[in-house]
């Protein structure tokens, strides 16, 4: 039985005994490309697969479907949902809960062992077999962190390379004047599409500080300087909440690599605070107290 | 002329802000480069003022509040203190001298340690000269060197 098999069938099921009353996963879309499904009807369920495309990180769709009890009377839009989660993915559902977007109960999650996402993926007809995406490269991880059903059987770890890792060395070594150089490179290109926030599982405020009009203290300008306040503030708020799933950069048009700011916060929240998001359901060190050893 | 830095010194209103007061009443000497904005708590400074306070063409940016343990409102500045590591550990990777943004510790009876700090800091940011981090709008004027001030007689 394929992945894509088990998958169907535990959807089948979830969706019959009335468990759950959607079931999000992938599909095959148009020109044999990877996307996002969204399963109600029980004889819809064939439409579900599992493949190497498979990038996308269904998790962002949670908090807008789910309610923490608190906030809707005890039903949100839609009770129970069932998601396709992959090992990165599923940290994304620990940062939600630790700041309770919804509860563990509204969820039913379908964990799958994944031996990596091929560069191109999301795209028309990807290299199914091609070299995988950077950050899957430097992956060690195989089954998900939390799951209710896990499909598949983790695949060994094998020659582990780290591109992102050797950017960011790369990085560092450089002057901080040479940095800031590249980096206002990469901010110039921007067109604040949104698309990194709006992808994010981890930006979910009703609205985000950098579009509002009212603010004081962010600009809206699409100027060099505002736009660097942008990328380098949703980084910030990222602290302790990126997953580094790095749908963000995946979806930026201009080619902007976010994930080496997300990386840089990864790194240090890991070695202030020995932190690392999405591991376990509590919130990120930068909203806390200090303990005992920090003061 | 002695390169003088633009230093913007975010102060909490309970303990640096009345240790600067102290320093000014005790006639201790720091330097003019400071400009002070008075905050309710250290917790209050957010990352986005530090770095809206570095795009309006701040040299240097000081947090001063209070010791740990004394925070007027319990743990305001326990937030701060861990908020402020990866924001220095941001704003290096984003291409500014870590050296340009400080968070200390001033309770209110600290007037001399208010100074030193501040000199401290004064003369960290004159040695890396001007900062190059703002992008828009034009180059602000320099700070001219005030006159010194007259000695007061009797």
């Amino acid at each position: 039985m394929t992945l894509s098999t088990e998958i169907r069938e535990k959807a089948r099921e979830l969706l019959a005994s009335g468990q759950v009353r959607t079931v999000i996963g992938y599909e095959e879309g148009l020109r044999g490309r990877t996307r996002p499904a969204f399963v109600t009807d029980v004889d819809d369920v064939e439409r579900l697969v599992w493949n190497r495309a498979c990038t996308h990180n269904l998790t962002t769709y949670l908090p807008g479907r789910l309610r923490p009890p608190h906030q809707s009377n005890g039903a949100g839009p839609d009770e129970r949902v069932a998601i396709v989660a992959k090992p990165c993915d599923s940290r994304a559902i620990n940062v939600h809960l630790a700041e309770q977007r919804y509860t563990r109960d509204q969820l039913h999650i379908i964990g799958v062992a994944c031996a990596g996402i091929v560069e191109g993926a999301g795209e028309s007809r990807p290299e199914k077999d091609g070299p995988l995406q950077a950050r899957c490269q430097a992956c060690t991880e195989r089954t998900p962190v939390i799951y209710d059903t896990l499909i598949g059987e983790a695949p060994p770890v094998t020659e582990v390379a780290d591109p992102v890792g050797e950017k960011m060395a790369e990085l560092e070594a450089m002057t901080p004047a040479g940095r800031m150089e590249f980096w206002l490179g990469h901010f110039d290109r921007c067109l604040r599409c949104y698309a990194c926030r709006q992808v994010c599982p981890a930006c979910n405020c009703p609205t985000c500080l950098y579009e509002r009009d009212d603010s004081l203290w962010t600009g809206m300008a699409i100027r060099l300087q505002e736009k660097r306040a942008f990328h380098l503030g949703r980084a910030y708020h990222l602290a302790g909440r990126c997953i580094g799933c790095d749908e963000c950069e995946r979806v930026c048009p201009v080619n902007i690599p976010i994930s080496l700011l997300n990386r840089c916060l990864s790194a240090e929240l890991e070695r202030s605070y020995g932190f690392r998001a999405g591991e376990a359901p509590v919130p990120s060190p930068v909203t806390t107290m200090l303990s005992g050893e920090e003061g | 002329m002695m390169f003088e830095p633009r230093i913007i010194g975010f102060l909490c209103t309970w303990c640096s802000y009345t240790g600067a007061d102290l320093a000014g009443t005790s006639r201790l000497q720091s330097p003019w480069n400071l400009r002070a904005v008075r905050v309710p708590c250290s917790g209050r400074v957010s990352p986005e003022l530090i770095m809206r306070a570095f795009d309006e063409g701040a040299d240097g940016v000081l947090v001063l509040g209070c010791h740990i343990g004394e925070c007027h409102y319990d743990n305001g500045n326990h937030r701060t203190a861990k908020r402020m590591p990866p924001l220095h550990a941001l704003l290096a990777f984003a291409g500014l001298e870590p050296e340009r943004l400080r968070l200390d510790w001033v309770s209110a009876s600290e007037g001399e340690r208010f100074a030193r700090i501040v000199s401290e800091f004064t003369e960290a940011v004159r040695e890396l000269g001007p900062c190059r981090w703002r992008r828009a709008g034009p180059a602000l004027p320099r700070p001219e060197l005030a006159p010194a001030p007259a000695e007061r007689g009797g």
